[in-house]
């Protein structure tokens, strides 16, 4: 196995499953997630020799965002896609799976009521843990944008979940 | 959330603010009524999220990627990577093997070495608890969200193993989910992780510990601990017995 191949399985396949999660709920469709990270994948595995070290975690999702905007305009227009829990967690715990699911359902619904710009910034926080800094270079945005727009995403998320959190 | 603070509130309460900053936005935080509604709802609202699993790779999509990058990384061989495993041919056998082993379950050495070797690892460097907890009503939904399984989690203090907390670890490359539990002065990790169909190795001693290993439902199983062998026999019967 040549040296990149090395490094890349070392540092940016780690975060395959960020790299998944991320393209899941923001293309909200198991195919065009599957399409999306493939497809970053490869485009991150052919820059990686211009990737310097630093935070490979941004750095792959930032190429799934870009990824997922490039296909996006087309797969968006087709609206919302129901998700799907064949990946669901926890399948040795009928109970708990029941009550994951039940819980996914509801926030999915109401995540996917979220405007794109304020989506993203919320999966990023609350799910990928990212900093402000991480987010604005993820998103390619002002640090002041992200704060607001997390705020915006958090309110607006608020004012709907009041019933079912 | 009407205070002009709001912002600067939420940047605190995210960790983003150090030092003099931070004390001034929590002092703000003591005496402001919004601010404080903003930061029980920001939390609730950020549980609920958290608890939600993540999305995980399908298998399908990780054994297409493995398969991609092998195009990629020899773009001049014609030959499948599989047939160049077949015919052992030095370097693309060598590549193969790398490639196989992403796919293909740990053997039993490997799982073993690599669990004494998480267990050793967490205890030399301190990092043992990620969540700090003797609720395993508060372990078990950490260790879902963030190993992305859901093993039952039971504090056995009455029996003489005391839930302290949990992490997340990796076993043979795989996530694994630890609870962690503390016996006098001894610590067992309990390791779960998803079946891959991997064969269990034999219990028996690891660089000196002591590690047991079974399966249950979808998941792996290893308890890992240098207690005395009754104690650590206790510990195996307790945790294979839990129910959700």
């Amino acid at each position: 196995m040549d040296d990149r191949r090395r490094r890349f399985e070392a540092q940016a396949l780690p975060h395959l499953d960020a790299a998944y999660n991320l393209a899941r709920w923001l293309s909200r469709s198991p195919t065009d997630a599957d399409d999306i990270v493939q497809d970053a994948m490869l485009r991150a595995f052919r820059a990686f020799d211009g990737f310097r070290g630093g935070d490979a975690k941004a750095w792959l999702l930032t190429i799934v965002r870009n990824c997922w905007l490039t296909a996006g305009k087309a797969t968006r227009r087709r609206g919302h896609t129901p998700l799907e829990d064949q990946e669901l967690v926890a399948e040795g715990d009928p109970e708990g799976a029941a009550i994951q699911q039940g819980t996914r359902r509801r926030l999915d619904a109401l995540v996917a009521g979220l405007p794109e710009e304020f989506r993203e910034v919320l999966i990023l926080r609350e799910m990928e843990d990212m900093s402000y800094r991480e987010i604005a270079e993820i998103t390619g945005n002002p640090i002041g944008t992200v704060m607001s727009r997390l705020a915006r995403a958090r309110a607006l998320l608020r004012e709907t979940a009041r019933d079912c959190l | 959330m009407n205070c002009e603070q709001s912002l600067n509130t939420q940047s605190y309460l995210d960790g983003e603010l150090q030092g003099g900053d931070a004390s001034a936005a929590e002092k703000h935080l003591e005496s402001c009524a919004d601010c404080q509604a903003q930061a029980a709802a920001t939390a609730d609202l950020s549980d609920a999220l958290r608890n939600v699993p993540r999305y995980r790779t399908p298998d399908m999509l990780r054994h297409r990627l493995t398969k991609q990058l092998d195009r990629e990384s020899r773009p001049s061989s014609a030959k499948s990577f599989w047939i160049g495993a077949a015919s052992g041919g030095g370097l693309s056998a060598l590549a193969a093997g790398f490639a196989l082993f992403l796919l293909l379950p740990p053997s039993a050495a490997t799982l073993s070495g690599s669990l004494a070797d998480a267990h050793a690892a967490a205890l030399t460097g301190g990092k043992t608890i990620m969540v700090a907890s003797s609720n395993h009503h508060t372990v078990k939904p950490w260790l879902a969200a963030h190993a992305g399984i859901s093993p039952p989690v039971s504090d056995f203090a009455e029996q003489g193993f005391v839930l302290t907390g949990g992490r997340t670890d990796e076993v043979a490359g795989t996530r694994a989910a630890v609870a962690v539990y503390a016996h006098g002065n001894h610590e067992m990790d309990l390791f779960a992780w998803p079946d891959r169909g991997a064969p269990m190795p034999q219990a028996g001693m690891a660089r000196g510990f002591r590690m047991a290993f079974w399966k249950a439902g979808d998941l792996n199983y290893a308890a890992v601990s240098d207690v005395d062998a009754a104690a650590f026999q206790k510990f195996v019967s307790l945790a294979k017995a839990q129910r959700e």
